[in-house]
């Protein structure tokens, strides 16, 4: 269980983190999302005691995770960016982590099995791909065996089966019981890994729920409409203060009415309808019409 | 065996990373190869000299003569300490560090004892080796171990290096970034030694020379503490002197490694 609680960063003027609480819980996967700049990778320093809060506290099963006696036991991070010197290779820089806390070097030949490296594990970490560096970032933080991992953008620069993999490892995390937060820009890719969101804008939160309740709460959906009397129901609905946009002659797009109602509005006014679908709004959809605002103001 | 943080373990690993680094190596193998034949071939330039008639150097001038390229190569060590920590901001590794080790202060204090459990054993060898290919040139005409004031050269000329070592850890965890702390360590051991000279007024100069880390480094590998274009302390003193400045920098160091954001 991670713990947020007023969290609050300031860069001189700028404030990156406004007084920002949330709980992300064990069991499932929480993305945590919002615009460029909104604060994500500081809030998430602050939580492994990179960045120090300007006020407020962050804490990690009840404690500071400086105040753990085994950090890399409570929480594994993969933050933005290489952090690893490229003169090492990938076991002795795992191997290095590890001894601070006396974990066995088989764990260090454990994880990059995980991860897909083991053959790679003599070679320096300079001569690493982007996405071999993001995944021996991954098996650092998978080293403590972690009951929470933190992970900052981990799909960047992975190729179609590093993304799946990211993603089975992800939901396999959080199925064992462990809390996962990780942010990411693609909202497809979220869509399909978590189950939570915390979303994030200009430092504040905008939203902590789940992916269902946002869609449906946030994203307008809309109503796809097939009739011979397009301009009659138009007229109709237009009424029922719904909106109304023709696609193609005899297609309308219908927002702000839900398909029972506009079914019994062509009903009671006597026009056919030949089709009648609700569509669902992406999590894409729902993301930008709730980070809108946040991204316009800065 | 528990997993968690000790200062041992943090220990291990910090020699972990200093071993596992090529660079490590070249730096401490070239600094020795070079120091100890650039002691030599001072010496082979001295028994010219003396066989070509001029007269054979006092003790105090063949000892100098063996460390004069330890002048040199303290700078090498100073910026190889710079190195153990600004790289660590350099490459992003220090975001990994800190994170397994989120007190940060045992990473300092590993590293210093870590630095000079390599650097200790590496110049004390580099240090006996210069003396004695040195002497080995100017024979009869050269210093011996045991004359006195030799033995403690000797060691001052090993340790030396060992503290500018630390004294560069202190300036590369201060500035953390590596072109700016390998410059404000030359700087601070060839640029203020030339410039305060000229800037102090003829009467303040000798009182406080000898209280700059070069000087006061120099006056440690030498017989007697004098034979520069200063006057300096007892090496014992001046030993005294360059342990402060690092145990300063040091304590800069550590105080913007605890407080600032990595």
């Amino acid at each position: 269980m991670i713990e947020a609680l007023a969290l609050t960063k300031r860069f001189g003027t700028t404030l990156a983190v406004d007084e920002l609480s949330f709980t992300v819980r064990p069991g499932q996967v929480t993305g945590f999302l919002g615009p460029n700049g909104a604060g994500k990778s500081t809030t998430m320093r602050m939580i492994v005691g990179l960045d120090r809060p300007t006020a407020g506290t962050a804490t990690v099963n009840g404690r500071p995770y400086r105040d753990h006696a085994a950090p890399l036991r409570q929480v594994g991070a993969l933050l933005e960016a290489k952090s690893v010197h490229k003169g090492r290779t990938a076991r002795s820089h795992l191997l290095a982590l590890a001894q601070t806390h006396g974990i066995p070097a088989s764990r260090v030949d454990h994880v990059l099995a995980m991860v897909g490296l083991a053959s790679a594990a003599g070679r320096r970490a300079g001569g690493f791909s982007l996405g071999m560096g993001q995944r021996l970032g991954i098996a650092a933080a998978l080293l403590g065996d972690p009951a929470a991992v933190i992970l900052d953008e981990p799909v960047n620069g992975l190729d179609p089966d590093g993304v799946l993999w990211v993603r089975n490892l992800l939901k396999g995390l959080a199925a064992e019981g462990r809390t996962v937060l990780v942010s990411s820009h693609l909202m497809s890719e979220m869509a399909v890994t978590a189950e939570h969101l915390v979303i994030i804008g200009r430092g504040r939160l905008l939203a902590d729920t789940t992916v269902e309740e946002l869609i449906a709460r946030v994203a307008v959906g809309n109503v796809l409409v097939r009739t011979p009397h397009g301009t009659d129901l138009r007229d109709l609905l237009a009424h029922h203060a719904a909106t109304v946009t023709a696609v193609e002659p005899g297609l309308l797009q219908v927002g702000g009415l839900s398909a029972e109602k506009i079914g019994d509005l062509a009903l009671g006014g006597g026009l056919a309808l030949h089709e009648l679908t609700p569509r669902r709004a992406s999590l894409e959809e729902a993301y930008m019409e709730l980070t809108r605002e946040a991204v316009e103001y800065r | 065996m528990t997993e968690k943080i000790t200062f041992g373990r943090v220990v291990r690993s910090e020699w972990t990373k200093l071993r596992s680094l090529r660079s490590t190596w070249i730096i401490l193998g070239a600094t020795a190869l070079l120091t100890i034949g650039l002691a030599g071939a001072i010496g082979r330039g001295e028994a010219m000299s003396v066989h070509g008639g001029e007269p054979a150097p006092s003790v105090a001038d063949a000892v100098s003569a063996a460390f004069l390229p330890i002048d040199f190569f303290v700078l090498v060590i100073g910026v190889f300490g710079v190195l153990q920590m600004s790289g660590e901001y350099g490459t992003g590794l220090i975001r990994a560090t800190l994170t397994a080790v989120p007190r940060r202060l045992p990473v300092l204090g590993a590293k210093a004892l870590v630095q000079v459990a390599v650097t200790g054993p590496v110049m004390a060898m580099v240090s006996l080796a210069s003396f004695l290919v040195c002497q080995a040139f100017l024979g009869d005409g050269g210093a011996s171990l045991s004359d006195p004031g030799v033995p403690g050269a000797i060691v001052g000329a090993a340790a030396c290096p060992v503290i500018m070592g630390l004294l560069g850890l202190g300036i590369g965890t201060m500035v953390r970034h590596t072109a700016g702390a390998i410059t404000t360590l030359a700087a601070g051991l060839l640029i203020a030694p030339v410039l305060l000279g000229p800037v102090l007024p003829g009467d303040r100069e000798d009182d406080i020379m000898k209280y700059v880390p070069t000087i006061a480094g120099q006056a440690m590998y030498s017989v007697d503490g004098g034979g520069g274009p200063f006057e300096t302390l007892s090496p014992g003193a001046s030993t005294a002197v360059l342990v402060g400045w690092a145990v300063l920098m040091l304590a800069g160091g550590a105080a913007v490694l605890r407080r600032r954001d990595a």
